[in-house]
């Protein structure tokens, strides 16, 4: 039963008070930049979960074979790799999303989260953990950018997936869509999460 | 003792990290060349939408095939040194003989590639399609959307910006709210668009 306990706890940790994005405050960079549109952000959400899953098996498979020495040699050459099949594939079959993500797809190997978690994660544990470690790790990302992106584009554009929800009457926010609504918008999710959601928690648990 | 360490120490970490680069280089490459004609397809269907687009000839969004077929019955390529055909000829719908030609100039944060569409005249737009930019997702950027490329049918210069969704006069362009300066910018473009297309065209036909 321990073992189904370490399954679960793997599973919901980055999901919940571990989350990647608001906890540890990694992955950054491309919280802020995909952001402005939720089609941009799903699809670059599917890219990171594909490979914080894939280079977290193939790591943890590998474990006993890297030497520690050229570990993150190895570490940085499997991610990069998985990055550039995510990069040809939207290229060959979604080329418009592909040219709007631009450099933010090859910009995935630099994403803290997937290092992170192949250091603090794959390297000690079994591939079945690390497969469920690197896919809710993933999911943990990938949620908080699609509610921050929901917002933004709604209040900078009266749209959600390039159709439009709100009517004339909407004046849009340009600064939603700029780089500054994006912090905004983390900040206020971190507050709202952290102030409200895991202090009680907290309080209860004590 | 010593002999084993040197390899467990120096050698084998060597050993280990050209193996996994032959691996994952392999599957890499072979993915790359599977997808490789698809995505080189993709470019030049994308390039033939653009010149038709500012055209103003209607084609099938997603039929390849079909888009190949009347770019080839409607449209001459005529070559330049480069990559890029110097100027396109094209049979508009109207069964006079346009152009099309790429006009290139500054955005807000990188350049702005442009197929711009002419009548005989060289100098009425029959539209614009833009195949390359860098422009703020949800402000400049909005230059990619119809409502924005439609306003260049049938106007022609010299131009003068004004309020976003005002233009009527044939020397007027709509702004966009939010990002004056990417209007500008294209305002520019636009301006110098009839210079460029004579300029090429007289060379082509000499």
């Amino acid at each position: 039963m321990a073992a189904r306990g370490k399954i679960k706890k793997t599973f919901t940790d980055p999901i919940g008070k571990n989350n990647p994005v608001f906890a540890q405050i990694l992955g950054i960079c491309s919280t802020l930049a995909v952001t402005n549109k939720l089609e941009n952000t799903v699809i670059m959400s599917l890219g990171v979960i594909f490979t914080t899953t894939l280079s977290g098996v193939t790591i943890s498979a590998l474990r006993k074979f890297i030497p520690s020495r050229v570990r993150m040699m190895a570490e940085t050459l499997i991610i990069a790799s998985f990055v550039i099949i995510v990069d040809i594939t939207l290229r060959a079959y979604m080329p418009d999303v592909w040219k709007q993500l631009g450099p933010y797809v090859g910009l995935i190997i630099t994403n803290c989260i997937i290092m992170g978690r192949a250091e603090a994660f794959a390297l000690n544990n079994s591939a079945g953990l690390s497969l469920i470690d690197g896919l809710s790790s993933g999911i943990g990302y990938a949620y908080v950018l699609i509610v921050i992106a929901f917002f933004r584009e709604l209040l900078g554009t009266g749209e959600l997936w390039g159709i439009t929800i709100l009517g004339d009457w909407w004046t849009n926010w340009a600064i939603m869509v700029m780089p500054p609504g994006a912090f905004f918008m983390l900040a206020i999710f971190v507050w709202v999460v952290k102030g409200v959601i895991i202090k009680e928690e907290e309080e209860t648990a004590k | 003792m010593k002999q084993e360490r040197m390899f467990s120490t120096r050698v084998y970490p060597v050993l280990f990290m050209v193996a996994l680069t032959v691996v994952f280089i392999s599957v890499v490459s072979g993915i790359y060349l599977t997808t490789k004609d698809r995505v080189l397809l993709n470019e030049s269907i994308f390039q033939k939408k653009a010149v038709l687009y500012a055209a103003g000839i209607e084609f099938p969004e997603d039929d390849s095939p079909k888009i190949q077929q009347i770019y080839e019955e409607r449209v001459t390529e005529v070559d330049g040194d480069g990559d890029q055909p110097d100027y396109f000829r094209i049979e508009l719908p109207s069964g006079q003989t346009g152009y099309a030609v790429y006009v290139r100039g500054a955005g807000l944060w990188g350049e702005i590639v442009s197929i711009f569409g002419f009548n005989p005249d060289l100098s009425t737009f029959t539209g614009v399609e833009f195949v390359e930019q860098n422009e703020t997702p949800g402000l400049g950027a909005r230059i990619t959307e119809q409502w924005y490329k439609e306003q260049f049918r049938g106007k022609s210069g010299p131009f003068e910006l004004v309020e976003e969704g005002t233009s009527d006069a044939p020397g007027e362009l709509d702004a966009i709210t939010g990002a004056s300066r990417t209007s500008e910018a294209v305002l520019k473009i636009a301006n110098k668009a009839a210079e460029v297309a004579k300029a090429k065209v007289e060379e082509g036909d000499e």
